[in-house]
């Protein structure tokens, strides 16, 4: 049995895999944060538009993700690029949503009490709102967490590398154990960081949002 | 300030209807009124969260309308009943949101911090670094006045801050409200619909009903002059007459406490020293031949020879045996125009009736 992991994990150089895996996945993780958040804040202070794109954003959420990349190939080539953006095209919409919610949805008590103390809009928007909505980003972010791992695992048909390389290997040359092995680590790793950004949404919201 | 002539109108109802008062520096001026009654929308109007349709409200003389917002906004503060601390800050954050995004140093902050808190009888070690969440709704409100005193505004606005207290809590808030009050002297607009609060805390009170200001007066004159049905009915004041009626003397006194009572043939300098170590102002002394009189500390102070005896400077006091009438004994203070009756039971004093502490137990 334990032979049996180390000659897969050797042949099939799950080590290199899973930090091409892991790597991909927090820059994926990352862009797509820091431009959900951002286009958050703008679509709040321009809510007219906030429609718009989030119909757009719905749009591709259900474009299938071979398809997606089937799109971005001519436009990306092979590999790693069209693997992270379609990560990011998936995970912009629930952070988006989320942190768009999350700062609408602060009680209005708040905003009263920051105006009348004299906040102006844009302190209102980063000293109250944006904390205050960060449980609900976080949300955001868990399901993100999960796109990511499901689509960087897919990114190995397109020579993305990772460990989708090894699923696919195993497929291809009905090996078994290759194949039992790499998708139970892939799993393993995606309740491992489930289960991280859970525990992190609940100290923000117990931080941030406590009655 | 000044209202000159405000009318602030929503859908068509008028929620301030032509409101014209001006509130003195220093005062404690409550707006008084059910809900509804346009109390809230005024106060509003200060501060700008609404501006007004008609009309102009002057502070110092300058038109709101010509002031920034957001610097009108810090140079007022602004309690409401629901507090409306923010959860994800520390209680120091809390209370210095405004001074931070005003730059101040990170040591005055922690200063003015602490400063506060003692005087809100929260001590800082304790309670700075702690959450909303974790506080008594008394001391979320404390805060709450801490945060709205942090950048020393001249002006404080009250939205029925004890509201949501319950009663035994609000009084003592309302007294430590009052103590602080006088330490601070800052110009107060407080909006209340508790007739009880608005006579214990103010210095005058506007009465609302229905946008409009009815009646602008001192709690006694509201009690005793009201200008119309709706004002008296508003105060109460035909229930208070008739209990004006049925208590006695004893029933609303004081009972004399030692530390007022002084010797007769005394210096100034001694009766002064006794006075200002008792922190009294008044004191009575009973004559070898019988008589009451009462020594204020300030007739002692204005007078150049110290060594003078204090039996030179006795006033003459109201004198009532304790089945007094209540309703006569305000006559006669009112003839006499005194403030302060003695009640005896024949050669005993038994205690004091101070017409503004009898008024506030009236109500």
């Amino acid at each position: 049995m334990l032979d049996t992991i180390i000659s897969v994990w050797a042949t099939q150089q799950l080590t290199l895999r899973t930090i091409q895996h892991l790597s991909m996945f927090f820059i994926a993780l990352s862009i797509s944060i820091i431009l959900a958040i951002i286009a958050a804040l703008l679509v709040y202070s321009n809510p007219r538009v906030a429609n718009i794109w989030f119909n757009i954003l719905n749009v591709i959420e259900t474009i299938p993700e071979l398809a997606l990349f089937i799109f971005l190939l001519p436009i990306l080539g092979l590999g790693e690029p069209p693997t992270i953006a379609a990560c990011v095209l998936y995970s912009i919409l629930p952070i988006m949503r989320n942190t768009y919610t999350g700062l609408a949805n602060v009680s209005n008590e708040y905003i009263e009490i920051a105006k009348a103390i004299g906040l102006t809009k844009n302190e209102i928007l980063f000293k109250i709102r944006l904390p205050m909505a960060l449980p609900l980003i976080s949300g955001g972010i868990r399901v993100a967490v999960v796109y990511t791992m499901g689509i960087i695992t897919l990114g190995g048909l397109i020579a993305a590398g990772g460990l989708g390389v090894p699923l696919q290997a195993g497929i291809h040359q009905y090996n078994i154990p290759a194949i039992i092995i790499a998708s139970l680590w892939v799993g393993t790793l995606g309740v491992v960081f489930d289960a991280v950004a859970w525990i992190i949404e609940n100290k923000l919201a117990r931080r941030y949002n406590p009655w | 300030m000044k209202f000159d002539h405000v009318t602030k109108i929503y859908k068509e109802t008028k929620a301030v209807d032509d409101v014209s008062f001006d509130i003195c520096k220093g005062e404690l001026f409550v707006l008084l009124g059910s809900s509804g009654s346009g109390k809230t929308t005024t106060l509003r109007l200060i501060n700008r969260l609404i501006d007004p349709d008609e009309g102009t409200i002057y502070l110092n003389g300058n038109d709101t309308k010509d002031m920034n917002p957001v610097e009108l906004r810090r140079r007022m503060g602004y309690v409401i009943q629901q507090i409306g601390l923010f959860p994800h800050m520390t209680v120091k954050e809390n209370i210095g949101i405004i001074p931070k995004l005003e730059r101040w140093k990170e040591e005055d902050i922690s200063k003015r911090t602490n400063e506060l808190l003692n005087l809100v009888a929260l001590p800082p070690d304790y309670f700075r670094s702690r959450y909303p969440h974790q506080l008594s709704g008394g001391q979320q409100q404390r805060v709450g006045l801490a945060r709205a005193l942090a950048m020393d505004p001249p002006l404080l606005l009250m939205d029925e801050p004890f509201g949501a207290l319950d009663p035994l809590l609000r009084m003592q808030l309302q007294n430590e409200f009052l103590s602080i009050k006088r330490k601070l002297e800052k110009t107060i607009v407080f909006v209340t619909h508790d007739i009880e609060e608005a006579f214990t805390l103010a210095d005058r009170i506007g009465v609302m009903h229905n946008g409009k200001i009815l009646q602008i007066g001192t709690p006694s004159e509201l009690l005793f002059n009201p200008v119309n049905e709706i004002v008296s009915k508003i105060i109460g004041s035909e229930n208070k007459f008739k209990a004006i009626k049925f208590l006695q003397a004893k029933d609303v006194m004081i009972p004399m406490d030692k530390k007022y009572l002084i010797q007769e043939n005394m210096t100034c300098q001694e009766a002064v020293n006794i006075m200002i170590s008792n922190k009294i102002e008044l004191s009575i002394v009973k004559e070898s031949n019988g008589d009451i009189k009462q020594i204020i500390l300030s007739d002692l102070l204005k007078n150049e020879d110290m060594r003078r005896s204090i039996n030179d400077f006795g006033r003459k006091l109201v004198i009532v045996p304790p089945d007094e009438n209540l309703s006569s004994i305000i006559t006669l203070l009112k003839s006499s125009n005194e403030k302060l009756v003695i009640v005896m039971n024949q050669n005993e004093i038994q205690g004091l009736v101070m017409i503004d502490s009898v008024l506030i137990n009236l109500v």
